[in-house]
């Protein structure tokens, strides 16, 4: 008979693992957790409590912490999670990874251990085809782990990220900071949420930039929200904190199918889908020259009223919204008058190139609202390379093979009217209102190219550029596109939503396929 | 009270109320002048005009308070 050996009972075995998850459930510990709330910002776990429903969530290597392959001194018990919290869970029934990273451990620093587990994440996310979401608040990468040329071996997570693109969506939501090459992470991502105050990306953060470069500046005031939301435009969306930020990311998911091969879910509606807005003719002046907020026609037009524009604050003379009609999400793309008459630049065409692609590759039709007079010309712009630009637009709405349709309220002008989806770009409906005016350009800029010597031999000049200008309006009017079976109908404006609904319910079975190609060589 | 903001840079063409007149939510308040367009200042809330801040011609940066309505 062998003698019992002395082991544990599963009882102690699992009361000691117990004990081991309490401790790492607890972050960096109650001072750290205090000092990230003093700051206004919720920790990794309260954040995922927020963004998935109600115990859904299942986590993956919450046992993990710090190692080093190169011998240096590790922390196991200060690095709970090794500083980032992975797992699945459910947004709204539907199952997506999440990446949350712990700024109570090491900054949130990325060790090599929190990395593998994030890697796996991803991995995931493509096996199984669903959604990839980066909680962000980091230091970046852990330079106690990777400084050396052992870095010769990083770098996979954005050449996944590359791979990713167009057949998940990936959503990196700012909560903090995000500082060196993982800024990356964002921009490579759908959907960029950034909490004002809080958060900020570089691609180097204020201390590498002062080594670099002797620039003094910190990592708010070279890459918060006032930069990436408003000027850059790497920013999606800025937020108030955190809680509105882990709406926004529900929010936008919602419009969102898993991936690109389902279609995204309907949400019932008790909105008419025949609602009539008589109060859209008002809300657009016939007189070309004075403007009106073109958000409000996006939001009668909208189920429910209910908008999620991308990119509020950027490239403001172009609206980039979801919405959904009948239930059905769809992208809108519309000119914005009250900003630079809603002429087009090149912040304006990257923003709406980018938009299109993103509804085109998860399937989500997309509406044009044209009231646009062209693009912006000149030497500024001219410098600034409006012309590649403005072909990266051109290249998307060409690209886009999902159900379109385009509605000209009143200015189509020029290579406006090509970008926002004209005839020539497949929409599968393009309607007018009675006030639309197609044209290569204005009367008043068309008279003085046709008739300058005209003009100039005129007794009275002004007379006869008034003259020549009346002539040319005479042309500009959609009853003659119609004529010519052009555009496919004008339509009464308190029709307008209607008329889009019945539009992407006959699309709805497009199929289109282009010539096989490896990849177009689209213009940046 | 609720100010009204302009949203963008432009000359101040014309205001079309006066302080006490009573306005409807979404109703102009003033009209800019930029891009050759005219550009409207609407009343984010129904209520009465209780200020007005700016004058014609002036010109008026985005963000300026130009009106409060109450």
């Amino acid at each position: 008979m062998t003698e019992a050996r002395d082991t544990p009972s599963l009882d102690e075995l699992t009361a000691a693992l117990g004990e081991l998850r309490v401790r790492s459930l607890a972050m960096g510990g109650p001072e750290r957790v205090d000092r990230q709330h003093s700051k206004d910002k919720l920790t990794a776990r309260e954040r995922l409590d927020l963004l998935f429903d109600a115990d859904t969530f299942v986590e993956f290597g919450l046992l993990a912490h710090q190692h080093s392959m190169t011998g240096a001194p590790t922390e196991p018990d200060r690095t709970p999670a090794d500083g980032v919290v992975t797992g699945e869970g459910l947004v709204d029934g539907r199952r997506v990874y999440c990446a949350a990273y712990d700024f109570t451990v090491m900054a949130g620093s990325m060790g090599m251990v929190g990395e593998q587990k994030v890697a796996r994440l991803r991995r995931k996310s493509m096996l199984n085809r669903l959604p990839m979401i980066w909680l962000l608040d980091s230091a970046g990468a852990r330079i106690q782990e990777a400084a050396g040329s052992t870095f010769a071996g990083s770098g996979a997570l954005f050449f996944e990220q590359v791979q990713m693109s167009g057949v998940v969506p990936q959503v990196a939501a700012m909560l903090g900071p995000c500082a060196a090459g993982t800024a990356y992470i964002p921009g490579l991502a759908d959907f960029v949420p950034m909490v004002k105050g809080t958060s900020s990306m570089s691609l180097g953060g204020a201390r590498l930039v002062k080594a670099a470069t002797g620039e003094e500046t910190t990592d708010h005031e070279m890459g918060g929200s006032q930069v990436h939301c408003y000027i850059s435009g790497v920013g999606d969306l800025e937020v108030d904190d955190d809680r509105s930020c882990i709406a926004a990311v529900r929010d936008f998911l919602s419009f969102m199918p898993s991936n690109n091969r389902e279609t995204a879910p309907r949400r019932p509606t008790s909105d008419p889908r025949d609602r009539r807005i008589e109060d859209l003719a008002q809300l657009v002046p016939t007189n070309p020259r004075a403007a009106y907020d073109m958000r409000k026609v996006v939001k009668r037009i909208a189920d429910d009223g209910n908008v999620f524009e991308i990119k509020p604050t950027f490239a403001r003379n172009v609206i980039t919204a979801l919405v959904r009609l009948d239930g059905q999400s769809a992208g809108v793309v519309a000119s914005q008058p009250m900003i630079k008459g809603g002429a087009l630049d090149i912040d304006a065409a990257d923003k709406a190139a980018r938009f299109i692609w993103l509804c085109d590759a998860f399937n989500i039709p997309l509406v044009f609202l044209q009231d646009v007079p062209g693009f912006i010309v000149g030497t500024e712009v001219e410098k600034q390379g409006i012309i590649r630009h403005g072909a990266k637009m051109l290249f998307a709405v060409s690209e886009a093979t999902v159900p379109k349709v385009t509605v000209v309220l009143r200015k189509a002008y020029g290579a406006g009217y090509y970008v926002m989806c004209g005839r020539g770009y497949e929409p599968d409906t393009l309607v007018a209102w009675p006030t639309a005016e197609i044209s290569v350009m204005g009367p008043e800029g068309a008279v003085d190219i046709i008739f300058t010597k005209q003009i100039a031999a005129a007794e009275d000049p002004a007379a006869a550029r008034a003259e020549y200008a009346a002539a040319v309006r005479q042309t500009i009017d959609p009853l003659i596109a119609a004529s010519w079976a052009m555009v496919d109908d004008i339509i009464d404006p308190a029709d307008t939503r209607r008329v889009i609904i019945d539009a992407l319910e006959g699309a709805v079975t497009k199929r289109q396929r282009r010539a096989w190609r490896k990849h177009g060589v689209p213009p940046v | 009270m609720t100010e009204v903001k302009a949203e963008l840079v432009g000359n101040l063409w014309k205001i079309v109320v006066e302080v006490g007149q009573t306005v409807d939510e979404d109703d102009t308040l003033m009209i800019l002048e930029s891009m050759k367009m005219e550009i409207p200042i609407t009343s984010p809330i129904a209520g009465t005009v209780t200020q007005i801040l700016v004058a014609e011609g002036e010109v008026v940066q985005e963000g300026q308070t130009v009106a409060t309505v109450d």
